[in-house]
């Protein structure tokens, strides 16, 4: 390796030697930064494959760990996601892959001073957890978003062997919660914790571990805590770590004395530097109160478990001057959300969760008018994500109108092919102007009854566009060639139940290899045409869920990715790679 | 005894470092500015150089007099203790308004004197220089080569005399189709020479893998140009193709009966009505001759049925291209359209089309 340095650096011909221009290519931030410079000549991509330090790989599969470890030789941090984010949707079967062992060990053995690993999507074992536990000495933080396959005695692994754990963040997963027992098995020697969150367990967690845990660990700033810890525990929790910073609550619901209530407060008020807010699971109004003193310096509250009504949320509202992110359930109805135009300038992202997306009796939730009524209060917004159960073409309008600088633009309306209400017309519209207003979009994910014309608009105007959801929409095989022709930006495409064949499939085969995937499940696909293009394109990886059991020609679920690592090694029998 | 005093005490009150630069001109430094640079403050202890003009330290050969100018500045500010840390601030952020090449050598001929604070200061500076550039911009700014793409580009000059050398004998049913395989063995060539590169040069995986991991915009902006570049070379072809069709159906179209020029020029006027058509079926007199015709190719493994499957799709996917055309390139496609009934009359139909294209 050094001889090979050396001779790579005969050939220099900048003004730097090798140290200094992998020092400044080190205090690049921003991944899209690395990547740029990789690309200016091969000096500089030498000098940033050997500066580099942390990598993101969107998909598993696009890459093989082998190249991966030959490509950047000194990797400290991985970031890896793993399965389709219709995998959310239960769209993807189970056993379908995404595994992290094979990662692991090859990391073992390239990697070993490993210190962070961030996952997404992915499958991770018991075994797995345990073998990263045990090879990996200078392991520090662990990210497990919305995984599957380990369960508490993966935890309990890493609690044991990972004696320089700073983080430990365990979030939306599928994991088999056997029992509370796996925090007891920090050793007692054990004090570097930073990041504590298992909000998401199920299981009474064992508290007295818990406490001691937490009074010993004086750098802790996040604590999210799950259902199971009472008021009265978390009050004994946070006078411990009064520098917390970000603060999940548990379900934040018990008989307490007005002496508890009252200790409480005071504990919540000693928290000067708490910006992040979170759990109150099974909130009740009586309690609320108590939070008010520490809401003056939050810039982001994460109720999206916390079934409030809009006079709970208006009255909390009033308290937190500096907001900037907002996730809420529809229980907040317009009228909270006109709390939320009038309480929070400052807002920049808005996240509005169905309580119960599927209930179709009960009239409640938000609608156009509470929409409405956060543009017009919260200029700053570039983030939405709206669920609600009518729209206008109109609303849209005027909300796009009022914030034009949207990057993040996501309304579900929750029944497939709903009209605009008031017009009976369909939404294009509505798209329309988010697309033509929105300069900045990067991401759009669109719903209602909508024609070819909203691709058309997406195609023409959408610039930026790097990742679009399609549900439930189009006419005809022109609306998706309207969006890959015209979308230069294009990264991601995530389509279901549409009216797009293979001519659209097929149109797109310039521009596949510069997109991280495309999804298309219960559209017009036929087997012949998924075959055509995988002839056609040697590099992406076309893909077919196929889960019927009779023959047939249709290619139900479609899922095609560039990658350089090749077929997949490790796929199902149900997975047939073209 | 006052003067005596007084010149005593004078001699005393400056200490010089001597340094030499590589072009062989030297200068006197104050003591505790020059020692403020580890490399002369080494240099000063090891070997007790730089005490007389004579046995100046001879500096590193990225220090030109230029670059010594500036980073004895640095140290004269920085060595003298009392400046609060606004005012060295303040002076780090006017010292480092400079053009990127004098930056640049202030960064090495800093690196050459272990002078790491202005080592990391310089470096920010150039780091925030990088900063949403694009690989163009970035050689641009800093005088770099474009060779990481220089072999792809030479292997692009080949490809034209591989293809002439290995393309294959035309057998398939009908001008349309034929093309469209065409087309496929050839980019599937084109990947095949990629791949036999892969084992000796390992930077196109690599510089994919770079593009993978960090994708964005201005990434695949220089990715969608090569693709955009592709695709105008494939419609220049299918042009090319279009205007032979032209004037082999001109020749060929008198002796055909009446009847096969109405029906034909309905389907065209059909095809070119609605743009948005879906997978159109050819009229039924065409497809009975097709059909004999793939019978009696006892070359072609494919499955009949899924042959006709394929052939649909592949007149869907190239309608899909042509509608790309401008207005007037419509007239060759409908010329295009008229042509397919001649090739599925007989083999010997599609050798003379061959033999044509190969004049070309």
């Amino acid at each position: 390796m050094e001889c090979r340095r050396k001779k790579e650096n005969q050939k220099s011909n900048s003004t730097f030697p090798d140290e200094v221009l992998e020092r400044i290519l080190g205090m690049l931030k921003s991944r899209k930064d690395k990547s740029t410079v990789s690309l200016v000549c091969k000096e500089w991509f030498n000098a940033e494959r050997w500066s580099r330090r942390s990598v993101f790989i969107g998909n598993c599969y696009s890459v093989s760990p082998e190249i991966l470890t030959r490509r950047f030789p000194n990797i400290r941090s991985v970031t890896l996601k793993g399965k389709p984010r219709f995998s959310d949707f239960n769209l993807v079967p189970a056993n379908w892959g995404a595994d992290i062992h094979s990662w692991l060990v090859v990391f073992a053995e390239k990697y070993p001073w490993l210190e962070e690993l961030r996952l997404k999507r992915m499958t991770v074992t018991d075994e797995s957890l345990e073998f990263l536990a045990l090879k990996f000495p200078n392991f520090k933080a662990l990210s497990l978003l919305s995984c599957d396959g380990f369960s508490t005695d993966g935890l309990a692994s890493i609690a044991t062997n990972c004696k320089n754990l700073t983080e430990l963040d365990i979030q939306e997963n599928g994991i088999e919660d056997k029992s509370g027992n796996w925090l007891s098995c920090f050793p007692d020697s054990f004090t570097s914790l930073e990041v504590l969150n298992f909000a998401n367990l199920h299981n009474d967690v064992n508290f007295d571990a818990l406490e001691k845990l937490v009074s010993r660990c004086k750098s802790l700033k996040t604590l999210k805590v799950n259902k199971s810890v009472t008021l009265e525990q978390l009050q004994r929790l946070i006078v411990h770590v009064p520098q917390l910073g970000e603060l999940g609550t548990g379900s934040f619901s018990q008989e307490l004395t007005s002496q508890q209530c009252s200790d409480l407060e005071s504990a919540l008020k000693n928290c000067k530097n708490l910006h992040t807010l979170s759990g109150l699971w099974v909130a009740t109004a009586q309690y609320l109160p108590v939070l008010y003193s520490a809401c003056t310096n939050l810039t982001f509250l994460n109720f999206s478990y916390a079934p409030l009504d809009s006079d709970g949320l208006t009255k909390l509202l009033v308290h937190c001057p500096k907001l900037q992110r907002l996730w809420v359930v529809d229980t907040v109805e317009d009228k909270g959300l006109e709390a939320v135009g009038s309480h929070c300038p400052l807002l920049e992202e808005l996240r509005v969760f169905p309580a119960d997306p599927f209930d179709e009796g009960i009239v409640h939730g938000v609608t156009e008018s509470g929409f409405i009524a956060v543009s017009q209060g919260c200029p700053r917004l570039h983030y939405v994500l709206y669920f609600c159960r009518q729209m206008t073409n109109a609303a849209v309008a005027t909300v796009v109108q009022n914030c034009p600088d949207f990057t993040h633009f996501r309304l579900c309306i929750m029944h497939p092919g709903q009209l605009d209400y008031l017009t009976q017309e369909s939404m294009d519209e509505a798209f329309g102007a988010v697309v033509k207003t929105c300069t900045k979009l990067q991401r759009l994910a669109v719903s209602g009854y909508l024609t070819d014309l909203t691709f058309e608009y997406i195609g023409k105007y959408a610039k930026n566009l790097e990742t679009l959801s399609v549900a439930f929409a189009g006419s005809s095989d022109w609306g998706m060639r309207c969006v890959l022709d015209g979308c230069p930006k294009l990264r991601k495409l995530e389509v279901r139940d549409c009216p797009f064949g293979n001519g659209a499939l097929l149109s797109g085969l310039g521009k596949y290899e510069s997109m991280r995937s495309l999804w298309m499940s219960d559209c017009n696909l036929t087997m012949n045409g998924v075959r055509l293009l995988a002839q056609e394109m040697p590099r992406l990886n076309v893909e077919v869920i196929k889960e019927e059991s009779y023959e047939t020609h249709q290619a139900k679920k479609v899922y095609v990715y560039r990658s350089v690592a090749g077929p997949r090694r490790d796929a199902p029998p149900f997975v047939l790679t073209l | 005894m006052f003067d005596a005093a007084m010149a005593v005490v004078k001699p005393e009150m400056k200490s010089y470092i001597w340094l030499q630069t590589v072009d062989g001109s030297i200068q006197q430094v104050e003591e505790e500015v020059a020692m403020f640079c580890p490399m002369i403050c080494q240099e000063v202890l090891q070997t007790g150089l730089g005490s007389s003009k004579t046995y100046a330290i001879s500096l590193p050969q990225r220090v030109n007099p230029a670059m010594l100018g500036l980073i004895l500045d640095y140290c004269r500010f920085h060595q003298v203790p009392g400046h609060s840390n606004k005012e060295r601030k303040t002076f780090d952020e006017k010292f480092i308004r400079m053009d990127t090449k004098k930056l640049c050598e202030l960064t090495s001929a800093a690196d050459s004197l272990q002078l790491k604070p202005l080592v990391d200061l310089t470096s920010r500076a150039l780091a925030r220089i990088i900063e949403g550039k694009t690989p163009e911009e970035i050689r641009e700014t800093f005088h770099l080569p474009d060779d990481l793409t220089e072999d792809l580009c030479q292997e692009e000059k080949l490809e034209p005399l591989r293809n002439i050398t290995d393309d294959p004998r035309i057998r398939l049913l009908n001008r349309l189709y034929a093309r469209k395989r065409k087309e496929l063995k050839e980019r599937k060539k084109l990947k095949d020479v990629e791949v036999e590169e892969e084992p000796k040069d390992e930077r196109s995986v690599e510089d994919l893998l770079s593009f993978i991991n960090g994708a964005d915009g201005d990434i695949k902006g220089t990715r969608a140009n090569k693709n955009k570049k592709k695709n105008r070379r494939r419609k220049d072809h299918a042009k090319d193709i279009s205007s032979e069709n032209t004037n082999e159906n001109d020749k060929e179209l008198n002796p055909l009966p009446s009847a096969y020029h109405d029906v034909n020029f309905d389907n065209a006027l059909e095809a070119s009505a609605s743009k948005h058509s879906r997978t159109q079926n050819l009229p039924a007199i065409n497809f009975s001759p097709k059909f004999e015709f793939i019978d009696g190719d006892v070359d072609d493994d494919l499955d009949p049925a899924m042959k006709e499957e394929l052939d649909r799709e592949v007149e869907d996917f190239a309608r899909r291209l042509n509608s790309d055309w401008p207005e007037r390139m419509q007239i060759l496609s409908l010329g295009q359209d008229r042509r397919l009934v001649p090739i599925s009359m007989n083999s010997n139909g599609s050798t003379h089309l061959y033999t044509g294209f190969d004049q070309r």
